[in-house]
């Protein structure tokens, strides 16, 4: 018998856990656990509820897995579970935004006045991101930071190519705005 | 003004595609609760296993490449494989899956007989065995057989060699 | 004191789940097996493992116990062999070598002839023995293999010697056959006087 090194495709991991390697399935929570929890990162705008929701998708995924038709897409078919999980991801991220905002809205008040510091950029990129509207910042993402084509994007939030353009086209000149106030702090 | 504007959002997509790096200890709590998930929701589309030339194929070794960067050692993909045609079911169990009958159900092509299923080790000796019919136990007959066996049952070795062991 | 070692064990018995399969005497005989270990800084993985084979073969309760029991000493024998450094892996490899007749003069030989990790070496040797090989006459090959040969090789060779057996070569002949064909030559005499040469056979 050959021994050969193969690096197992997607496919070929989702078969082998159909078959009952449970095990299989470790490996493609690895693959992609880092691409993944990126997006829900800063779709969720925090870090514990990401990696909740992340959790959360993976076991999803796992429990339907008979149900993926294209084990070689299993990567897309993972993310399209994600992005639903992380629209109805909980309450509490919600009030966390709610706050972001506030303390958005506070700073922007205090740059008129002498006392306000200048904001860490990083910080502003994420407090910019979160006062995104969640179908601009989802289409944003997804688009720019995930690469992903309209047509994909389109199929995972079943929403229209053009109107994900619109989000996309929004979601740039909202950030551009927040990004220059922040600027002037 | 439109080109600077439009250079920061260029610097924010780059700022955000920074990698993440997520909790590692998140691969484990999702196989600790997949685990929990109960055999019958398991069952994907039943499966079309290539008929196999004759009984004498013995494991076959893939070894994959380390895909997870914390894994210290490289784990071999092993396949198992017994003639069974007059079995029911047949699980494999041994010191890779605590000896649990659910953990490794075998699959077999409709009719065929062939049962097979797939196992990811890493380096090490392992005890195994074949249990046809929830019942019957069998050892590999294309594998060395365990002989210091004191349950009473036939049982069989591989050892899985590499870095980690 | 009684009532420490019991708590103590109640304790050990909580910590693997695993042993919920066990009825509560046996779990609690096998944890304080697991626990002798564990102070002895032996592996506890193998024996927990031997207490789940015998759990799910439905073997009587004293059987699973003395055959963790057992397995504790055998392990300590091995590392003894093998020293401190060796892994769980190597040492459970070490224990089929043991009970498949190797000395553990023989195991420690192994250790000075071949850089880590052993436990291919071990394995062959105890599944040469599985074939019929006598024990003296596969700890020789393994010696003689141990120095240069890959862990594929051996197994290949073990493969090799395997096949000739099933062709009805006595397992004795077919050791030596084929290390001879590797162009190597040791005879099971040579054990017992460790300063042998090891002379090339001649085509």
């Amino acid at each position: 018998m050959g021994i050969h090194k193969v690096e197992p495709s997607d496919a070929e991991l989702v078969r082998r856990v159909r078959a009952g390697d449970t095990g299989a399935y470790g490996a493609l929570v690895s693959r992609y656990r880092d691409r993944l929890g990126r997006y829900a990162v800063h779709m969720i705008g925090d870090r514990e509820d990401a990696e909740e929701a992340l959790q959360d998708s993976f076991v999803r995924a796992y429990r339907s897995l008979a149900r993926c038709d294209d084990p070689a897409r299993f990567g897309a078919w993972l993310y399209g579970i994600l992005v639903n999980r992380c629209r109805t991801t909980g309450a509490r991220a919600a009030r966390r935004r709610r706050m972001f905002v506030r303390d958005a809205q506070a700073l922007d008040g205090a740059a008129h006045a002498d006392q306000a510091d200048r904001l860490d950029w990083t910080d502003a990129v994420d407090r910019a991101l979160a006062r995104l509207a969640p179908d601009y910042r989802e289409a944003f993402l997804l688009k720019h930071v995930e690469d992903l084509e309209y047509e994909e994007i389109a199929e995972l939030t079943g929403a229209g190519v053009s109107a994900l353009k619109m989000r996309v086209k929004r979601a740039r000149e909202q950030l551009q705005k927040y990004l220059r106030e922040a600027e002037h702090v | 003004m439109f080109e600077r504007e439009d250079e920061t959002v260029e610097r924010v997509i780059q700022h955000l595609r920074r990698p993440v790096a997520v909790d590692p200890g998140l691969d484990a709590r999702v196989m600790r609760q997949i685990a929990q998930v109960p055999r019958e929701e398991r069952r994907g589309r039943p499966l079309l296993w290539p008929l196999l030339a004759a009984a004498a194929v013995v494991a076959t070794v893939l070894v994959a490449q380390p895909w997870n960067r914390n894994a210290a050692s490289t784990a071999d993909t092993l396949q198992f494989v017994l003639v069974a045609p007059q079995a029911a079911s047949v699980a494999l169990v041994g010191d890779f899956n605590d000896w649990d009958p659910a953990r490794s159900p075998m699959q077999t092509a409709h009719g065929a007989g062939i049962w097979a299923t797939v196992v990811r080790l890493a380096p090490g000796r392992y005890r195994y065995a074949f249990l046809v019919n929830g019942v019957e136990w069998r050892a590999d007959p294309n594998a060395p057989a365990a002989k210091d066996d004191e349950f009473g049952t036939p049982s069989s070795v591989i050892t899985v060699g590499g870095r980690g062991s | 004191m009684i009532l420490a070692a019991l708590l103590l064990v109640t304790q050990v018995a909580v910590q693997d789940p695993r042993l919920d399969r066990l009825d509560p005497d046996t779990r609690s005989a096998v944890a304080a097996v697991v626990d002798s270990a564990r102070v002895a800084r032996l592996p506890i993985e193998p024996i927990i493992q031997r207490a789940l084979e015998g759990a799910t073969k439905g073997a009587p309760a004293t059987r699973i116990v003395a055959a963790v029991r057992r397995l504790a000493v055998d392990l300590g024998i091995a590392r003894a062999a093998l020293g401190t450094s060796a892994s769980e892996a190597e040492l459970e490899a070490a224990v089929a070598a043991l009970r498949a007749g190797a000395t553990p003069q023989v195991i420690a030989r192994l250790r000075d002839a071949r850089r880590p990790p052993l436990t291919m070496a071990l394995s062959v040797l105890a599944d040469l023995v599985a074939s019929g090989v006598p024990a003296d006459s596969a700890a020789a090959a393994v010696l003689a293999l141990a120095p240069k040969a890959r862990d594929a090789d051996l197994v290949e060779f073990r493969r090799a010697v395997e096949r000739d057996i099933a062709l009805g070569a006595p397992p004795g002949a077919a050791t030596s056959v084929r290390l001879n064909a590797g162009a190597l030559d040791i005879t099971p005499g040579s054990l017992s006087s460790p300063g042998t040469p090891i002379r090339r056979s001649r085509p």
